[in-house]
């Protein structure tokens, strides 16, 4: 499975895969927050097509952003199945330590030698 | 509170900004280790801020999309590059891009320079440092960047700097500067 939802998936209103909700129970999802899926033995069960898209394109930690990308999903609606997701402990969460602020001046002269490494 | 995972990076956010057809996705397609990445959100009428919905029943949402592109720097640092969309009534998007972004590109069309105006107002009024970078894909050195900054009207200390947004050398050299004018900031405490 591609984890792709874009077939035919249009044809639905966005948010009826959200059951009607249009926010997530928790704010822990920034654009660029990396989510992984935690590892089980097998699927869960219990859930929705859309969830295991998500917990299949995050198998490796990818950022809510990338997620978006690659199941098709618009953000919002993404956003609320990664809600349940985590409310579920399936996924975890890793917000960047310069999601609310600027880099610091260490960081920044990090990133001047990588880029220019590029 | 978030669980946390061990060995993921910290990510970096850099916004592209710039009018309709500026080459913000070029841009960041130049630079991304990734073929550059699309995403979507769904406006309601909430987010659209419409108070009047009269006439509008059979279509309340309207899609907004978003392009990026990633650059791994390092296995603790990763940037994303997000060409955010430029009409004022994609704001909402903008606010959350905005929060703690390392800095912005403002990729410039002399064609349409007043385009960037509104751009430019949004980096100063939430301090998000910038750079303006004017895009010469077709080759034409119509302008020079003094005349850009003076028709912008920003302040001296930002750079201005000729670009073009297909060559991956030339956005590698935006991107130097806009870290270097973000690391003075800093530097002199008006970060």
């Amino acid at each position: 499975m591609s984890g792709s939802l874009d077939d035919g998936g249009r044809l639905i209103r966005p948010y009826s895969l959200t059951r009607g909700r249009t926010r997530p129970s928790r704010s822990d999802f920034a654009m660029t927050s990396q989510v992984v899926a935690v590892p089980r033995m097998a699927p869960p069960t219990d859930l929705e097509p859309e969830h295991h898209a998500i917990l299949e394109a995050c198998a490796a930690p990818a950022s809510v952003a990338e997620l978006a990308s690659r199941t098709g999903l618009p953000l919002g609606v993404l956003r609320i199945l990664l809600s349940d997701l985590l409310d579920a402990g399936h996924v975890m969460v890793h917000e960047s330590q310069w999601q609310r602020r600027r880099p610091d001046v260490h960081t920044l002269r990090t990133v001047l030698d990588r880029i220019r490494a590029l | 509170m978030s669980e946390r995972v061990g060995a993921v990076p910290d990510a970096l956010k850099i916004l592209v900004a710039g009018g309709f057809g500026a080459g913000k996705t070029t841009l960041v397609s130049a630079l991304s280790e990734v073929e550059s990445l699309h995403t979507e959100e769904v406006m309601t009428a909430e987010s659209v801020g419409v108070d009047d919905l009269d006439g509008v029943e059979t279509k309340t949402t309207t899609t907004v999309a978003l392009d990026f592109g990633r650059i791994t720097l390092d296995e603790h640092t990763v940037i994303y590059m997000f060409g955010t969309p430029g009409q004022q009534r994609f704001s909402f998007m903008w606010e959350e891009l905005a929060e703690g972004a390392l800095g912005a590109i403002v990729l410039a069309d002399t064609r349409r320079l007043e385009d960037c105006f509104d751009t430019i107002d949004f980096f100063e009024q939430r301090e998000v440092p910038f750079v303006v970078a004017v895009n010469c894909f077709d080759g034409v050195r119509t302008h020079m960047p003094a005349d850009v900054r003076i028709a912008l009207d920003v302040d001296p200390n930002v750079p201005v700097m000729l670009c073009d947004a297909r060559e991956r050398e030339s956005v590698k050299r935006v991107m130097i500067e806009l870290v270097s004018h973000v690391l003075e900031l800093e530097l002199s405490g008006a970060g």
